[in-house]
């Protein structure tokens, strides 16, 4: 006999615990949060920098404090959760497999599920880099945890391929530690981080990011010895005698994040391919009754406020549904992206209450106007991929279709 | 008359600030978004600020690291010497979040440093 659950949380990071105190507050009882780690609070308690909470509490607070306030929160409110715990499968029919040490192999039947399983990030392999395979190749995250969690310095002479935020952090907390981060590696003209990290981590320690190069080649016999770099031109081919050599003992890799989605695919939700996550309307709701999607599992967030705040709407959302006063659809508007926007979330409209509209440019942009629809909704100076664009939409002001383009205009930004 | 640029970190706007110092020597501070801008900018110009954070040892708890910043930014150029003071220090636990760990770090005075987690 399966037992029944209201509503099931996958994930304790800072989307799945604000879905479940939102789920909670809003009457729900029933509820589990479900986390593989030790420890609720997904990344953050590793995240032992400051610069999270600055829009949410308009605090500058490190991950352990920002993610701190709703593991309490979680506490007072008396939510279940289980922890050491993996979700291995969930049926299209919302029935959870899960494992652990103390209950083996259960399942459970959920009437609502918030799926907050952030992202993971790409490795080695997925970037295909030739030559040696010795040790010292780790990824930023990897990295970021033997320091900050586990309390080892992985390497002393430092590369760092990728300038995502996470990389320009680690080459920030590595030099503190006593390391030497030799440079941070970027194969596109413009960082992957947000301003903020290039200034803090890389100008304040004089670390050198090399814009337009890449690694051709990693030698080493049991340990990382040294790597082979190039230069690339704007079509990122490498340019011809501008290879050299660069001594290292550790090569990290800050090369991207993707949405983990199995569980995702597992229910046949369907998917967005530009965010690589389940599609959701303004509501958090997906392809799937009752089953609602939040955080990084949709889109890889740059600003953790930002993921608190779609796990709240999830949570809110799920609750209103196990309630039964949830409203149906007004409109069915699928929001298609301009060539300037890499993605957007939500996919979809079907309600008419305000909602922010986030996307992400393809390259940086300056006096950029932004529309959807017939409506300017926003204008900004300057726009980089880095930085997710929130913006504010009104759905009743704008003319329904089903679908309906979304559109960022602008200067090539050469800055 | 001098003009350089400083860029501005406190949010994801990242407005690139003029700065101009006249030859009378007042300093203009131009093309930033909003006001808040123009105080953290004018302290970078006198003296730059940057939170410390980083972990020290702990005995007794589940994980050998304790996460620690200062509860204010110091001086850019005490960070390091900071850190080489905060590697000496070991805890035992348990810590309640927002213990502080160590009053006046450097007889920084105005720097006590706090813990959470």
């Amino acid at each position: 006999m399966v037992k029944n659950l209201d509503l099931a949380v996958i994930g304790s990071g800072a989307a799945g615990l604000a879905a479940a105190v939102a789920g909670a507050t809003a009457g729900i009882k029933d509820v589990c949060i479900f986390e593989r780690e030790a420890w609720l609070g997904g990344i953050l308690p590793q995240c032992i920098h400051t610069g999270f909470g600055v829009q949410y509490f308009n605090e500058n607070l490190t991950g352990p404090e920002y993610i701190t306030r709703f593991t309490e929160e979680v506490h007072q409110l008396q939510i279940p959760y289980r922890l050491n715990t993996l979700v291995t499968h969930i049926s299209p029919s919302k029935r959870i497999t899960y494992v652990n040490s103390e209950e083996g192999v259960t399942h459970l039947q959920a009437k609502a599920i918030v799926l907050a399983m952030g992202c993971r990030e790409r490795p080695r392999g997925a970037i295909t880099i030739p030559g040696d395979r010795p040790a010292g190749i780790l990824t930023a995250g990897t990295a970021q945890r033997l320091l900050d969690i586990d309390g080892y310095l992985p390497g002393r002479r430092i590369i760092i391929l990728g300038s995502g935020d996470i990389g320009l952090i680690m080459a920030r907390r590595f030099t503190m530690e006593g390391a030497i981060v030799q440079a941070v590696i970027e194969q596109l003209p413009y960082p992957g981080g947000l301003r903020r990290n290039i200034v803090q981590c890389l100008h304040d320690f004089n670390i050198p990011l090399l814009l337009n190069h890449t690694i051709t080649a990693i030698h080493g016999l049991d340990r990382v010895e040294h790597i082979d770099i190039v230069q690339l031109d704007s079509q990122l081919n490498p340019i011809p005698n501008t290879q050299r050599t660069m001594a290292c003992d550790t090569l990290v890799l800050s090369v991207g994040l993707i949405p983990e989605n199995e569980l995702s695919y597992d229910m046949q939700l369907q998917m967005s391919p530009s965010t690589r996550g389940p599609w959701i309307n303004e509501q958090c709701e997906t392809s799937k009754q009752g089953v609602y999607a939040c955080g990084n599992v949709v889109h890889v967030n740059d600003l953790v406020d930002h993921v608190t705040q779609s796990g709240h709407i999830a949570g809110k959302v799920a609750a209103k549904y196990l309630h039964k006063e949830t409203s149906p659809p007004l409109y069915h508007m699928q929001l298609i992206p301009n060539q300037n926007i890499r993605y957007l979330v939500p996919h979809r409209i079907n309600y008419n209450t305000p909602f922010t509209l986030y996307l992400r440019v393809t390259h940086p942009l300056r006096q950029a106007t932004i529309t959807l629809g017939n409506q300017v909704i926003g204008y900004r100076q300057r726009v980089t991929p880095s930085e997710l664009i929130p913006l504010s939409v009104d759905p009743t002001k704008i003319i329904k279709a089903d679908s309906i383009v979304a559109a960022i205009t602008g200067i090539p930004d050469l800055r | 008359m001098t003009v350089h640029e400083i860029p501005c970190i406190l949010c994801p706007v990242s407005c690139q600030a003029r700065v101009e110092k006249t030859a009378a020597g007042t300093i203009l501070i131009t093309n930033l978004e909003c006001q808040r801008g123009e105080p953290y900018v004018r302290q970078e110009l006198e003296t730059p600020l940057r939170d410390v954070f980083t972990t020290i040892s702990i005995i007794g708890a589940d994980i050998p690291r304790l996460p620690v910043r200062t509860s204010q930014p110091v001086p850019k150029q005490e960070v390091m010497n900071c850190m080489r003071a905060l590697a000496q220090l070991q805890v035992t636990a348990p810590v309640r979040i927002g213990t502080v760990i160590h009053q006046n770090l450097l007889d920084l005075v105005y720097l006590p440093f706090v813990s959470f987690f």
